[in-house]
């Protein structure tokens, strides 16, 4: 803004302002009822701030010229063309007059106290004008960027509250999306060889494609804005992409938006903004990189003991891979938390842990077990599970492990435990485990049947064995089209 | 079809779409917004339901967070850019 502009603004606001007002009343006797007319620093009467009296102001302000008052800096008492007396009073910045206000034919001469008392009451009005102004600068500068960090505070819960890699990059490339107003959004990681940035997430509003997909290809290091981010480690900001890296030590990828839905271009304080969201982007994607490691390391330490076990008494102790998939299946279909399945995975990968200690004698048994045997069976189980107890991972699991022999009906062992008193997980696998034995024909559990007689027998023993809503998860799963259960794959 | 009409009738439903539209790239909680309108927050969240209903503004969620912004319909954004200029 120019500094004519400035002042003429200035001079605007301050005719329209509560300060002034309170000056009006506070003269309005003295000066008898004249309304103020504000002339700028060239005695040009300024638009919107009021009319007076029949008077000229223009010629009031050629008048004020000549007499040179900005000179003076000072008030003055005159007769303008009709021969009425006028006040004039210089509205002063510093040292610089910003303009004139204008009292119209205010009757007498109010004598020299009572334009001091006009002139002090002047002077408080322009002092709490620039308060005035000095506050309002202050709401515009501050509010916007409490605004921004509170956006920031709030992506902050959003990105924190999960662990999972694909959900978070998508969800980082969806606030990314909103909070820059842009149509497109995309992030990228660096590949192992850290030479091409993958997409993993590409948001395009015209397009509606969510995830990162093979129309979107890699970029070498270097090449295009994004390739250039990523090597430089340097912002790039253009009419319509702003693009920055994301670092942690080293740079891991880029996040980069494009084409704002109001066609603008993109502007410091988005860039502000996204560099900032790209900082809490990089703690969550690192959060959720290591979380995704710890579970590689829980996984392979399972699959490690599993096949320790399968190695003393192969296929004893742990079911096949179609056992598992059946298992998350059925979790996902009663829509289990995230953490409920990964223990559930846990579970599944080393269901019968508690035969450990069972003689083998008992286990490869191939007719009904004696009370007595049953009763070794039950004990026996719960010492095999305080070997696992050790592995801090493996604890939510161990309810499941230990329960999936429970019955529905509380028949089961080895507490006897009832309907929703036993562990959800436990619910499922039982299910699952019970499936497996009829068509996979286990020791002691009679001769292989078929899947649909297998299916049938779970049903009919549905509210009494099994729970009714697991049931009818498991019964929907076996409905669809692409499902199969092949024991060849059997671990 | 959007009623902006009736919309605008409601005060909270009015001053939150005024505070979006001043503030196009905020995400807040139904919390933080109305510390920033300055209306009770059950009076807040009631306004926020409706105007999620009618489209005008989203919703992310998280298991602890429910954060809202401003819809990213540019035809949306305009229809009520334009009625506010005409308030």
């Amino acid at each position: 803004m120019s500094d004519k502009a400035e002042k003429h603004d200035f001079l605007i606001k301050f005719s329209k302002s509560g300060s002034i007002s309170v000056f009006k009343k506070l003269c309005s006797k003295v000066l008898r009822r004249s309304r103020p007319v504000f002339l700028d620093s060239e005695y040009i009467p300024v638009k919107s701030t009021g009319r007076n009296s029949g008077c000229d102001h223009f010629k009031i302000g050629k008048h004020l010229a000549r007499l040179k008052a900005s000179h003076l800096k000072e008030y003055m008492i005159f007769k303008c063309s009709c021969n009425q007396i006028c006040l004039s009073f210089p509205i002063i910045q510093g040292s610089s007059v910003y303009g004139y206000v204008l009292f119209m034919h205010i009757g007498k001469d109010p004598g020299k106290a009572a334009v001091d008392a006009a002139k002090q009451c002047m002077d408080l009005a322009l002092r709490e004008f620039q308060k005035e102004q000095e506050l309002n600068k202050l709401y515009e500068t501050i509010r916007p960027r409490a605004i921004a960090l509170s956006t920031i505070h709030t992506i902050h819960r959003l990105l924190s509250s999960t662990l999972n890699m694909d959900e978070l990059i998508e969800r980082i490339a969806r606030l990314t999306l909103q909070v820059m107003r842009s149509k497109h959004c995309s992030i990228m990681l660096l590949d192992e060889s850290g030479r091409y940035l993958i997409p993993k997430a590409v948001i395009d509003l015209n397009r509606e494609i969510p995830r990162a997909g093979p129309q979107y290809k890699k970029i070498r290091l270097g090449i295009k804005p994004e390739g250039r981010v990523a090597k430089s480690g340097k912002v790039v900001i253009l009419r319509n992409l702003v693009c920055v890296p994301l670092v942690e030590e080293d740079i891991i990828g880029v996040i980069s938006a494009r084409d704002k839905t109001n066609d603008a271009p993109f502007d410091k304080f988005e860039l502000e903004i996204l560099t900032t969201l790209a900082e809490q982007a990089v703690i969550a994607i690192k959060n959720a990189q290591m979380y995704e490691e710890q579970e590689k390391m829980a996984y392979g330490s399972i699959k490690a003991l599993a096949a320790l076990l399968d190695s003393k008494s192969p296929n004893t102790f742990t079911h096949s891979d179609e056992f598992v998939k059946i298992v998350l299946a059925i979790a996902e279909e009663i829509k289990l938390s995230r953490e409920d399945i990964i223990s559930l995975h846990y579970s599944a990968l080393l269901p019968d842990t508690g035969k450990f200690s069972i003689p083998d004698e008992i286990l490869k048994k191939p007719e009904g077990l004696s009370a007595g045997e049953y009763a070794i069976i039950k004990k026996q189980h719960l010492e095999s599970i305080k070997i696992i107890e050790h592995l801090e991972f493996l604890k939510p699991a161990i309810p499941i492990i230990k329960h999936h022999h429970e019955r529905y009906d509380g028949t089961g062992y080895p507490d006897g435990l009832k309907g929703r008193n036993i562990p959800v997980g436990a619910r499922v696998m039982a299910v699952a485990n019970a499936f497996e034995a009829m068509i996979s024909a286990r020791p002691y559990k009679g001769k292989k049947i078929s899947m649909a007689q297998a299916i049938k027998e779970i049903v009919r023993n549905k509210g009494t064995q099994f729970d009714p809503e697991i049931v009818d998860a498991f019964v929907r799963i076996t409905q669809r089209p692409d499902f199969t259960y092949t024991m060849e794959a059997s671990g | 079809m959007i009623n902006l009409k009736s919309l605008f009738k409601n005060e909270a439903a009015r001053k939150v779409l005024l505070f979006f539209n001043e503030n196009p790239n905020c995400i807040d909680t139904a919390k933080g917004i109305s510390l920033w309108i300055g209306l009770d927050i059950e009076v807040i969240q009631k306004a926020l339901n409706l105007l999620l209903k009618e489209g005008v503004i989203t919703i992310h969620q998280s298991a602890s967070t429910d954060a809202y912004a401003y819809t990213n319909n540019k035809a949306i954004v305009k229809r009520i850019e334009k009625y506010i200029k005409n308030i």
